[in-house]
């Protein structure tokens, strides 16, 4: 049995993995604690949990938590767990610092607990058949990728630069540069970007666009803008065009969808029937745990993917391209 | 452990067998096929037991399961051979070519102590369970109309061409686009009434295309249409439902996740541009986990022979109509 606790449910991907949890044998969901105790109230009854008004009393009834604050707020609450011996998933990205990040990978080594970071995206399925396909050389060796991680303007937190540590740019590229950094096995050596707030009456960026290069001279672009509006019919989209020297690769990975357009509400929706992903992300830690291996998704994947993202906003801001190492 | 006996290693036979690997505590351990060749394709395939028929399946092995894929025309012979056998059963859909057969299947059926599950994949297939959850859930309000297609692909391959004789396979109606209407009365009920064509006698037998009009006892109405086609074209479904607050739209043509263009297609001269929607779990694994599901826990499966020989009923009397050129009345 392994026991799970959240610490903070800031960030809506809480739900998610609640529901996961739920749907795995040999777990129990034991608790939730919140700095803001409404939230977590009203959370852990949405799971069917507990509610916890301190970290410490959750912390001594776990072996892991899920970490689920504000993008800021990873350390204090990753560094807390690691003193308390739990293990952690943390939701993406690692951290707003390159200090911060390196300062949880420290603590979580020192304390001799495992840090995986939360990128589902390696668990959609059609993504996961794109990675064996390249793994098998079916389009040769890889030149370029093209990248898209749309989204709508998510509000609260994530438009607050001191909690998020940036907008679209830092939501959005994460994702897409671990996939790349998974794909291929590679770094990436620079990065150029455009980012601007154009879209929303908000002080962050809502949409950019950048062109970076890895090891081996594949050069990669990706739009992580804020771009889809709020009457969209999802919230986004992971897409990506894979060049290679025998062939081309396109993924769109959540196009496993229908739509259903409701007069009542005024609302059209695309639902999903891809594979659950978020379960998937689960059932990989849970697993990690019970047979004591090591993560997955690494400290250092996350602080790698952080960087880029870093890096572009740097490269906003001097209109430079940015070399990352 | 739950030892399964597929009988028939055609296209169906060969899917179910790879799909009984990926469950846990049941053994694949005997295939049956009268052709020599599909019998060492299964050897080489899983390193079974092979023989030539369901009697020699049944007096050969201890299997707790047959699974039983043969041509439409053979069911009920094999079915009644592993009810004398006293063994769980699936057996591929249509149940049967005619209303008789499925009727003495349902007999037969009657007061049977063991579990008999019926292939209506569709049922577990993702975009069509997720269509119904959200026809269910009341997001397209009262449903009014229905629209499906399925087809578009080249003709069937099968054993001394089966699919090609009428009077075996049943054409596109009985196998094809029974699919949807099994899916449709999943949905929506019982069928009031029937009308349906098919360019069946008057092409090549290697082109069919059927549009079927249902009147659902609820009133729903609904359109039914299917294809094999003499051209290598893509297979592809579409649904469509209507209802009083909304409308569901389905097309699999726009759902495709993964699309590759490579120089080794273009090389071997086939299709440059090969579209992909993978799983990790096919349908075809979800319905045999309810087989066995329903085996373990001695309850009905999803599938029962009462609900297939109501939607082959459907089926037989679209066929009737297309051929009297009259609405039939169920």
């Amino acid at each position: 049995m392994v026991r799970v606790g959240f610490l903070s449910l800031a960030h809506m991907h809480a739900y998610s993995y609640g529901h996961a949890l739920k749907q795995l044998p040999n777990v129990e969901l034991v608790g939730v604690f919140d700095p803001d105790q409404e939230r977590g109230q009203e959370g852990a009854e949405r799971m069917n949990t507990k509610y916890f008004p301190e970290a410490s009393r959750l912390l001594t009834q776990v072996d892991a938590v899920i970490i689920c604050s504000e993008n800021s707020r990873h350390r204090e609450f990753t560094e807390l767990a690691a003193s308390h011996g739990v293990h952690i998933l943390c939701e993406k990205p690692i951290a707003t610092t390159i200090e911060d990040a390196k300062a949880m990978i420290d603590a979580c080594e020192k304390a001799n607990v495992k840090l995986q970071i939360a990128f589902p995206v390696r668990f959609n399925t059609p993504v996961m058949r794109v990675k064996e396909m390249l793994e098998r050389g079916v389009i040769g060796e890889v030149l370029a990728i093209r990248g898209t991680n749309h989204g709508q303007m998510p509000g609260g937190w994530f438009v607050d630069p001191e909690l998020s540590g940036g907008g679209a740019v830092m939501d959005h590229t994460v994702h897409v540069v671990d996939l790349i950094r998974w794909f291929l096995g590679k770094e990436f050596v620079s990065v150029y970007a455009e980012a601007d707030n154009m879209l929303y009456d908000v002080s962050i960026d809502d949409c950019g666009m950048l062109s970076m290069e890895m090891e081996g001279g594949i050069f990669v672009t990706q739009d992580p803008s804020w771009s889809r509006p709020a009457t969209y019919p999802t919230w986004g989209n992971v897409t990506l065009e894979i060049i290679g020297t025998e062939g081309v690769i396109d993924l769109d990975a959540f196009a496993q969808n229908f739509m259903v357009y409701n007069d009542q509400q005024r609302k059209i929706s695309q639902k999903s029937f891809t594979e659950d992903m978020d379960l998937g992300l689960i059932k990989d830690f849970i697993e990690m745990i019970e047979e004591d291996r090591e993560p997955s998704i690494t400290g250092f994947d996350g602080l790698q993917a952080m960087a880029v993202a870093l890096g572009a906003y740097e490269s906003a801001r001097i209109k430079k391209p940015v070399q990352l190492r | 452990m739950i030892r399964v006996g597929v009988v028939g290693y055609g296209t169906m036979g060969q899917v179910h067998s790879q799909a009984f690997q990926e469950l846990n505590d049941v053994e694949l351990v005997v295939v049956a096929d009268p052709d020599p060749d599909r019998r060492a394709q299964a050897q080489r395939d899983f390193g079974v037991d092979v023989v030539s028929n369901i009697e020699e399946l049944l007096r050969s092995s201890s299997v707790d399961l047959v699974d039983i894929c043969v041509p439409t025309y053979l069911h009920e012979t094999v079915l009644a051979q592993a009810i004398v056998g006293n063994k769980h059963i699936f057996i591929e859909k249509p149940l049967a070519r005619n209303l008789e057969e499925g009727q003495r299947i349902l007999e037969l059926a009657k007061d049977y102590d063991k579990k008999i599950g019926v292939g209506h994949v569709v049922r577990f297939t993702p975009a069509y369970t997720g269509i119904r959850e959200s026809v269910l859930q009341g997001e397209i309000g009262q449903a009014a109309v229905a629209r499906t297609f399925r087809g578009g692909s080249q003709f069937p391959q099968g054993w001394h061409d089966w699919y090609a004789d009428f009077d075996l396979s049943g054409g596109v109606i009985l196998d094809l686009i029974i699919h949807d209407i099994d899916y449709l009365r999943w949905l929506f009920g019982d069928v009031e009434r029937v009308y349906a064509k098919t360019t069946h006698g008057r092409t090549t037998a290697h082109l069919e295309w059927a549009m079927i009009v249902l009147r659902f006892k609820n009133g729903v109405i609904a359109h039914v249409e299917g294809s094999w086609t003499n051209f290598a074209g893509d297979f592809y479904t579409t649904v469509e439902i209507a209802g009083k607050d909304g409308l569901i739209k389905y097309d699999s043509r726009e759902t495709d996740p993964i699309v590759k263009t490579t120089l080794a297609e273009a090389r071997a001269g086939g299709g440059v541009t090969v579209p992909e929607n993978p799983a990790a779990r096919s349908p075809y694994l979800l319905e045999l986990e309810d087989m066995i599901g329903a085996i373990r826990e001695d309850r009905a499966p999803l599938v029962t022979v009462e609900d297939a020989l109501g939607t082959l009923k459907v089926a037989l009397a679209a066929e009737k109509s297309a051929r009297l050129g009259q609405v039939i009345t169920l």
